[in-house]
């Protein structure tokens, strides 16, 4: 597996690229983005003035918030006519709150491109790969990404998005897939189908599986190499950027490979903002370096992990992340589908305004969350809005599977059955070991 | 090969360049395009040190070069070709090639002077004629022949194209590419931006002292703000952002 030439430089080497990327993108959203034109105004700051590492921490942190606000072109650096592709995020946000938009040009939609094809080289995948790639498309429009890049390097590639999984093992057997890319969460309703169907994983020819979006807890990963018999490599993006393709395991499996010559990384304590000692844990904050449309300057993605600068056993120099097992915010997943407890929160009170409290109790399998049980308490000498109480629970389940293409147990509780939350709020984590499938 | 570093250059109270930070790789065609002032010919100068940076640091094959004397700079093989070819044009084409090798002494003069007509045929078949009575193509050849003879391993070429007709522009440019197949690495600046790019590998996009953009050559050609900038084409879309 060759290492290009990007993935071999020194640490000073990468640090000047970025350095010199950094005054492009800075110059590009000083000049062109208001919002951040305000920002260095404020600080009487001009973009040559960001000489260093040290003076990039002079400006203030950009977050969700702030993406959202200035939704839908605030943030865009180049006008809608150079824009090539949009990425409108967060489909659960799709009827009220608040969306957010990213634009990329021509080059960053290559960008990106290039970086996926990075990780399907840094593992080896080449042009005589059969790449089966099994994602929902329409809630993660990133997975397309994993189609283009294989075809940029020549492999055969059969798009079995959503199919079941009996089908996705037909097309696994008939066309000898040797790489599989899909969620952790499919992965391993895969593995439970071959295990009910008596699919030996000798019948497969897979040479490796690989997963996004979310982080894979080993033991889930143990599981699935056992159940496929191959080898099962994580990713690492961000929603707001680029995502898959910015960060990716190599054979190592020794930490996910940051694609530093596109993003500065800094990891920084998620309370006071301080960046921590290197090698300790902290929020990853992302500055992209070459991105045009959408440039975004000391982002907080919310995601807790450890970035090692030390050179990787394939030889590598890029920085790696630890695997993403906690974020600064609370965000959820089931079966790879993101969402906010708040989000929840706004859509319920809208339907029933009369609502007192709520739990979210998401019942996991092997770390991964699997299903969504939506506990309701609302006093009972109230009418129901809607009609009966039936009426009304099959409105919210039919809303929320709308806005979350999941399918949502919905029922009343009362204050006494009432669970207490969680650390995240208004949820309830219940394993399903050992009553998971198989 | 080289590396600039956060570099400022002012013309008293003017700041031209404004801590713009590049690099040239070995081997390279690196372009730097932008319009008129926007700080091109100030860089190219403070790169052969006819200009003292007011900041920033300048390394060339890893030597501190930013307060360093023009010769010096030439000895280490950082050779430009100056905008207006620069000539003397009372002397004689082989005067003008002979001046150029002068930092490196008499014998290398001569070892050289073969080699060099052997690459501009047009100025080997007429060594005796006055400089200035060149047509402007041919002093253009005579001034990148002069900067040969110092032996370049950095060339810096600023505006090669200007006031020259397209086609002896396109017989600048094999020139260039010639060399560049033979190992030298080229750092040029041109308005001329589509020509540029076109024999580029690599480029930035300066715009009042800042670097703007910068990439593949091949992908800034058919960059919308390359075009709007060079080709005044979609200016009236730019209100929709």
């Amino acid at each position: 597996m060759p290492v290009g030439p990007v993935e071999s430089l020194s640490r000073e080497e990468i640090r000047l690229l970025q350095m010199e990327r950094l005054q492009v993108t800075l110059n590009r959203a000083f000049l062109n983005v208001d919002f951040y034109r305000k920002r260095l105004d404020e600080l009487d700051l001009l973009p040559e003035d960001i000489r260093t590492l040290e003076d990039l921490r002079r400006l203030p942190f950009t977050t969700r918030q702030d993406l959202a606000e200035h939704y839908p072109y605030g943030l865009f650096a180049v006008p809608l006519k150079s824009i090539v592709r949009l990425k409108i995020t967060n489909s659960v946000l799709r009827d009220r709150g608040q969306p957010i938009v990213v634009g990329f040009t021509r080059h960053d939609v290559g960008m990106w491109q290039s970086l996926m094809k990075r990780l399907y080289e840094q593992l080896g995948v080449m042009d005589r790969d059969i790449v089966q790639v099994a994602f929902n498309f329409s809630l993660f429009p990133g997975a397309f990404t994993f189609n283009h890049a294989a075809e940029a390097i020549g492999a055969t590639l059969a798009p079995s998005a959503t199919i079941s999984a009996r089908l996705q093992l037909q097309i696994m057997q008939d066309f000898r897939s040797t790489v599989l890319a899909t969620t952790g969460a499919f992965a391993l309703h895969i593995v439970e189908t071959m295990e009910t169907e008596l699919i030996d994983p000798h019948h497969l020819h897979l040479r490796l599986v690989l997963l996004g979006p979310d982080p894979l807890p080993a033991a889930t990963r143990n599981r699935l190499e056992d159940g496929l018999g191959a080898p099962v490599y994580g990713l690492y993006g961000v929603n707001e950027m680029v995502e898959p393709g910015m960060a990716g395991e190599c054979p190592e499996k020794a930490g996910m490979h940051l694609a530093e010559d596109q993003f500065l990384a800094e990891i920084v304590h998620p309370v006071t903002g301080q960046p921590v000692a290197p090698g300790h844990e902290g929020e990853l904050v992302l500055t992209t370096l070459t991105a045009e449309g959408y440039p975004l300057i000391r982002y907080r993605t919310g995601d807790v992990t450890v970035l090692q600068e030390a050179r990787c056993g394939c030889g590598r120099t890029l920085a790696r992340l630890s695997p993403i097992h906690r974020r600064t915010d609370n965000r959820l997943s089931i079966r790879g589908i993101p969402f906010y407890p708040e989000e929840i929160e706004n859509l319920l009170r809208e339907l029933d305004p009369v609502l007192d409290d709520f739990r979210l109790v998401i019942t996991t399998c092997h770390g991964i969350g699997d299903q969504l049980e939506l506990l309701l308490l609302r006093e009972s000498t109230r009418d129901f809005p809607g009609g009966s109480r039936s009426q009304y629970l099959e409105a919210i389940r039919s809303h929320l599977r709308r806005v979350l293409g999941l399918g949502v147990r919905v029922s009343l509780t009362d204050r006494e059955r009432m669970p207490g939350e969680g650390l995240i709020y208004k949820t309830v984590f219940r394993s399903a070991e050992p009553f998971c499938p198989a | 090969m080289l590396q600039v570093k956060s570099l400022s250059a002012r013309y008293g109270p003017i700041q031209v360049l404004r801590r713009i930070t590049l690099h040239v790789d070995p081997g390279e065609i690196v372009a730097f395009i932008g319009a008129n002032g926007a700080g091109k010919s100030t860089l190219l100068r403070t790169l052969s040190g006819l200009h003292r940076p007011s900041e920033g640091e300048i390394l060339f094959e890893g030597e501190p070069i930013h307060r360093s004397q023009p010769d010096r700079i030439v000895r280490l093989g950082l050779v430009q070709v100056p905008e207006a070819r620069q000539l003397f044009p009372n002397m004689t084409v082989r005067e003008n090639i002979e001046l150029g090798g002068y930092v490196h002494g008499r014998k290398h003069v001569e070892a050289q002077l073969a080699s060099i007509f052997d690459l501009f045929p047009p100025l080997a078949a007429r060594p005796g004629q006055k400089a200035g009575s060149l047509s402007g193509g041919e002093q253009q050849m005579l001034s990148i022949a002069r900067a040969l003879m110092a032996r370049p391993r950095l060339l810096v070429l600023d505006e090669p194209s200007m006031g020259l007709a397209p086609l002896v522009v396109e017989e600048i440019y094999r020139t260039i590419e010639a060399l560049h197949a033979q190992g030298t690495t080229v750092l040029l600046v041109e308005q001329n931006a589509m020509g540029a790019l076109a024999m580029a590998q690599r480029a930035y996009v300066l715009e009042s002292g800042r670097i703007v953009l910068s990439g593949d050559a091949a992908e800034l050609m058919d960059h919308d703000d390359v075009q709007r900038a060079y080709l005044g084409k979609e200016y009236r879309h730019k209100w929709e952002r």
